[in-house]
């Protein structure tokens, strides 16, 4: 195709954002739309370089295009709306009820999180799947936690092995999601933030991480708030259609919910630790925002 | 729709529901119709076709299905679904109320 359409057809492909079935349709239509109109145009007596330029006027904005093609098909159903909230309701619930040091409800929970994860990979990554994906990652960050308590001498095994394979497995799920939409990697890594405020305010200490299940029992109501918080920022977050407007819930709500944590953890989050969290939680919008646009202009 | 905007708000997917449920239609097909039919009065912005079906079909009122040409090439024709008939008869029932009533505005009392 001439190189203006292909340009067209690009961009319009570049700002859609959607799933690779629903993409494919999009384009294959217009691609058919561009081609009837193009011999119409040339019936009608215009040279191959007018009925090329005549083609892309009458389309119109291609990021408009896009945009209100993403919009058409970027509002989830009320099935997906509860299924992607779903994780943080139920980890909500476990700490609201204190079923947390229970170790059933902890196994059927990871099983929960890690059986829906390998469906959703495996059946075209749907938008529920990102904060399911999200707390499957809690036992590998739990797993790097509990080295911190190994005899004295064997951490270099956490350094030497455990950390570069773990950040390998972090981030090659995230640039995996990112492949898909920066938005939802963001939306997978909502709770970082959340879930680091809660374990620096639980674990401080003279040696920190100065694990208190006191502490833990104390806070976990105030947990279990913060997670139900999440879940509702999400369904939201999956209702809205305007892509601007899904980018500004998770950013407020992670930090109203960030400023939540601060408030009910009673002092043992300092401001400088709060601004600390900010800034991962401005981290987690901009870093996957960023490496998209460095893998997009790399795929070019 | 690219001319008189404000007339038009929220009456081009009635356009839209009202060709295809005469028959099935492609996108490019329905533009042609639509311009032709009201003698150049209503032209889309043709990018902006494709945001309109596929919230009709997100809607459950359309259904599109790609269909082979003999040549080899495919196009996407949509179809009306019965939940789309039902919500036509009722924009047509409104549309229909509202043209009486502009009417009795428009033409001049009879005294």
């Amino acid at each position: 195709m001439i190189a203006a359409l292909s340009q067209y057809l690009d961009s319009v492909r570049h700002n859609l954002r959607l799933d690779f079935s629903i993409e494919k349709e999009v384009m294959n239509e217009l691609a058919s739309h561009i081609e009837d109109e193009l011999q119409d145009l040339k019936e009608a007596g215009l040279s191959e370089e007018e009925a090329v330029s005549a083609c892309v006027r009458l389309l119109g904005s291609a990021k408009l295009v896009a945009r209100q093609i993403y919009e058409a098909h970027s509002q989830g159903s009320w099935r997906q709306t509860l299924l992607a909230s779903l994780p943080h309701l139920l980890f909500g619930l476990i700490f609201a009820l204190n079923w947390w040091h229970e170790i059933g409800w902890l196994l059927v929970m990871l099983g929960l999180v890690l059986g829906t994860v390998a469906y959703g990979w495996w059946h075209g990554k749907p938008t529920w799947l990102f904060p399911w994906l999200g707390y499957s990652l809690v036992p590998v960050v739990t797993a790097g936690l509990i080295l911190l308590y190994l005899p004295q001498g064997w951490s270099w095994v956490a350094i030497l092995i455990y950390i570069p394979l773990a950040l390998w497995l972090v981030y090659s799920v995230t640039v995996q999601t990112i492949k898909k939409d920066w938005l939802f990697s963001s939306l997978m890594l909502l709770p970082v933030p959340i879930i680091a405020g809660w374990f620096i305010a639980v674990g401080w200490g003279k040696h920190f991480p100065e694990f208190s299940l006191e502490r833990l029992y104390d806070f976990a109501p105030w947990i279990g708030l913060s997670f139900l918080a999440l879940g509702a920022s999400v369904a939201v977050f999956i209702r809205l259609r305007q892509r601007w407007l899904k980018v500004s819930v998770l950013f407020v709500s992670g930090l109203l919910i960030l400023t939540l944590v601060a408030f009910y953890a009673g002092g043992r989050l300092g401001l400088p630790t709060f601004l600390f969290l900010t800034l991962i939680m401005l981290g987690v919008f901009l870093t996957p925002a960023l490496l998209e646009c460095k893998i997009r202009r790399g795929g070019r | 729709m690219a001319q008189r905007p404000e007339l038009m708000k929220g009456s081009s997917e009635s356009l839209l529901l009202c060709l295809v449920g005469q028959q099935p239609m492609y996108g490019y097909q329905i533009v042609k119709e639509i311009e032709g039919r009201s003698q150049g009065y209503f032209q889309f912005k043709e990018g902006t076709l494709y945001p309109a079906l596929h919230r009709l079909e997100k809607a459950g009122l359309v259904v599109g299905r790609w269909q082979m040409l003999p040549g080899g090439r495919q196009r996407r024709y949509y179809y009306i679904t019965d939940k789309g008939r039902r919500a036509l008869t009722e924009k047509m029932n409104q549309w229909r109320d509202f043209l009486i009533a502009m009417n009795l505005i428009i033409q001049p009392v009879r005294i």
